[in-house]
């Protein structure tokens, strides 16, 4: 009786020795995970901070400004300038994100289509060729672009910008194609037996199965006007600012001579990029997960 | 695939075998149509070859007279006596002529093909009514376009447009490597011309004592090479430790600690490239706090700084720079790949880890020996392009180091490159600040024989390691 005790004692005093040591971990882990988050989160919160600043430079002394005011936000919406041209540029972007929404989503969709599901001579060969041309850089057959687009005199043209942006999307059709492989071929089978075309399949059968992969696709195309720089810079390139897009703008406001009056509205200018994009990307996070694996998974 | 007849072998038999309507349909490709009964598809099919040929009279073949030369005629400003003005010469652009060369090029190729392709199907129309069956009426024949042949509707805008937008300006990219086409040889002004290999003896150290490119081509490539290696495996490794460390049982509120992650990639890089630019900047706000900290002192006191300075060179110097932008990229590039290894992670099946758990596997064995093979066998493909992706990786750098970094190396500085360049920026700067174009395009190659041999090999690896896995 009383060795069972003091046995129970022993046990309870590791069990305890073990919880406290559990405790210590699980906090060590959260701090760990804390300081990585405050690393992460630290550029995040100075473009928040400064774009409330009451400066309109950059303060370099302190990290949090003086003073608090909504004047940037205020300013960078109703009060353009001739740097500062918020507005249009959103407009612009809007229009080019638009339309090149739908061209990409549809060249997209069709090519994973036809790869994924129809079965045709030379099918292989222009699989291999995407990959092979999908190895050089961008950034060279773009300057040939710039180029094609200068001799039929659409650069400076948001049509210039949409044809580059659309025009060979085609090309990035892999991750769809993945998803589509996932739909099963006895579907497509049992329809066509019953009588329903090759684009009745597609369109009634395969699209709707696809919203996720549909929606990332979407939403894909429609940010890359938003976040792209490179191509935008190089065919809008007249100086005229109202003809820009946000990242050039925004771009344009940290010039040296500019920087330390704009600073604060450049920020501004981020934040209000971000709120847009954000919204999209939280609901293309589950999918862009879904099709990047599945994707990945069948190659 | 034994038995089955290639392209060239089936076109051979069509026009071998061919009644007279099939033979002349690869010269006027509607006369075939006609000679089998479709007068639609004949008229169509005429109208297209007619453009193609149209196309090629009138715009093709003067530039292709011109295509071995590039052009002779320079312009010149010649007084016209009937208006007693000054006006251009009637000149040759070389660049023009390059471009209309190459479209012709790809012109002819598609005239070529869909001549072989008239004469095929003509074969066969011969065949249906030889055996006495109908052949299809045009609504029919528009009908098997979205069944049987349903890809070709698919596929044809789509293709188009990366011939268009991708392939052709790839080829202009690509010959331009052979000409001496830069700031002395700028059309519409002066004509360029073919140079064979020059560029490219240029680029491997060749060009004469002021030559400095194959130095810098070196030291760009290396510094390319280590900066896609690096990029490619910090962000992934740490994304996915990232990712276990939080979807851990002993973790709590996952969700929370995801989304505070998040937050970065919802913000456009560019925005946040631009401002941690500053934030690192000579004077920024981060040398600031060093300095408070008494960290730039300290890095005096241990040598890793120069006395003369005193502030950290976080982007302007080419050692501390290097470090700055790996860092700055694994800051930029784990959330990503966080996002993505915590939806593999979950796919793992269950099964296997409670078969290991039961057979007494600790977690290090578990990572290594379970979900890291696992990872790798999915991602294994993606990690290849994500290198070939880094090695292009454009954004990170220009917008980095665009007009904040300036080279003291006087080599470098002559082939107008930078220590912390890749292939791609010193490519873009030639072009868009220099208008070397023919040594861009040579570099253009370059990056695609880099990248090139690279995903060869690579998937060569892993191919292998597929067979003997399964």
């Amino acid at each position: 009786m009383s060795t069972t005790t003091i046995n129970d004692a022993a046990v309870q005093k590791q069990l305890k020795q073990g919880r406290v040591k559990k405790t210590i971990f699980s906090i060590i882990r959260h701090l760990i995970l804390a300081l990585l988050a405050f690393i992460w989160l630290v550029p995040i919160a100075w473009l928040l901070l400064t774009s409330f600043s009451t400066d309109k430079g950059i303060n370099f002394t302190r990290f949090v400004p003086e003073g608090f005011t909504l004047w940037n936000y205020i300013s960078i919406m109703t009060a353009p300038d001739s740097v500062a041209q918020f507005p249009r540029w959103f407009m612009n972007t809007l229009v080019v994100a638009c339309f090149n929404c739908v061209i990409s989503t549809c060249f997209v969709l069709m090519v994973a289509y036809a790869i994924s599901c129809c079965r045709f001579k030379g099918r292989r060969l222009l699989q291999n060729l995407s990959v092979t041309v999908n190895l050089f850089p961008g950034v060279l057959a773009m300057i040939a672009v710039y180029f094609v687009l200068k001799y039929m005199n659409l650069t400076n043209s948001y049509a210039g910008l949409i044809m580059v942006y659309a025009g060979s999307s085609g090309l990035g059709y892999l991750i769809c194609k993945g998803f589509f492989d996932t739909v099963p071929v006895s579907l497509r089978e049992a329809a066509k037996l019953d009588g329903a075309s090759e684009a009745r399949i597609f369109f009634q059968i395969v699209i709707p199965m696809s919203r996720p992969i549909l929606v990332y696709t979407i939403i894909n195309s429609f940010l890359i006007p938003w976040t792209d720089f490179v191509m935008a810079k190089m065919i809008l390139n007249s100086g005229i600012s109202t003809d820009w897009t946000v990242a050039i703008g925004l771009y344009n406001m940290l010039q040296k001579a500019l920087i330390n009056s704009y600073f604060s509205r450049f920020c501004a200018g981020g934040v209000l990029v971000a709120i847009p994009i954000s919204i999209l990307f939280v609901i293309m996070q589950k999918f862009y997960v879904e099709g990047i694996t599945s994707g990945a998974a069948k190659g | 695939m034994p038995g089955e007849k290639n392209f060239f072998q089936t076109f051979g038999e069509a026009f071998v075998k061919g009644d007279i309507f099939t033979k002349v349909s690869l010269l006027v490709w509607g006369l075939g149509y006609i000679g089998h009964g479709q007068l639609m598809k004949a008229l169509l099919v005429t109208l297209v070859e007619g453009l193609g040929l149209y196309f090629l009279a009138f715009y093709g073949a003067p530039n292709l007279a011109k295509f071995g030369t590039l052009g002779t005629v320079k312009m010149e400003m010649v007084f016209d006596v009937t208006t007693m003005k000054n006006v251009v010469n009637n000149y040759d652009n070389s660049f023009e002529i390059l471009l209309m060369s190459m479209i012709s090029f790809v012109v002819i190729a598609a005239l070529i093909a869909a001549a072989m392709m008239v004469v095929t199907s003509n074969y066969q129309l011969q065949k249906i009514r030889a055996a006495g069956k109908k052949t299809n009426n045009f609504l029919q024949d528009i009908n098997v376009y979205l069944n049987e042949k349903f890809y070709v509707t698919l596929l044809t805008l789509p293709v188009l447009g990366v011939v268009v937008f991708t392939i052709v300006p790839l080829f202009i990219l690509i010959a331009v490597a052979f000409t001496n086409y830069d700031q002395q040889h700028m059309p519409p002004n002066a004509l360029f011309t073919w140079v064979g290999l020059t560029n490219f003896f240029t680029l491997f150290g060749g060009g004469g004592m002021t030559s400095t490119f194959g130095y810098s081509f070196a030291k760009v490539l290396t510094w390319t090479l280590v900066w896609a290696f690096f990029a490619t495996f910090t962000t992934f490794f740490g994304g996915i430790l990232l990712a276990m460390f939080i979807n851990d049982n002993k973790t709590k509120c996952p969700k929370f600690w995801r989304t505070l992650f998040m937050v970065t990639i919802a913000v456009p890089q560019f925005v946040t490239l631009l401002l941690v630019r500053n934030f690192f900047s000579n004077n920024g706000i981060f040398n600031t706090m060093m300095a408070n900290a008494g960290v730039t002192d300290f890095l005096h006191n241990i040598g890793l700084l120069d006395k003369g300075l005193s502030y950290i060179p976080f982007l302007t110097q080419p050692g501390w720079a290097m470090f700055t932008i790996i860092m700055i990229n694994i800051w930029i590039g784990v959330p990503y790949q966080m996002l993505i290894s915590t939806g593999v992670l979950m796919n793992i099946p269950a099964d296997m880890i409670e078969a290991a758990r039961i057979d007494g596997a600790n977690p290090v064995q578990m990572f290594f020996r379970i979900k890291l093979p696992y990872l790798l066998s999915v991602q294994g493909p993606s990690l290849v392009t994500d290198f070939v992706r880094n090695v292009n990786n454009f954004n990170v750098i220009y917008l980095l180091t665009q007009d904040v970094f300036v080279t003291n190396n006087q080599q470098l500085a002559q082939s107008n490159a930078k220590e912390i360049d890749l292939l791609v920026t010193w490519l873009f700067r030639l072009t868009q600040e220099y208008y070397n174009y023919k040594m861009a395009a040579v570099l253009g190659i370059m990056v695609f024989i880099v990248c090139a041999v690279f995903t060869v090999v690579c998937f060569h690896f892993i191919n292998k390691k597929e067979a003997t896995f399964s």
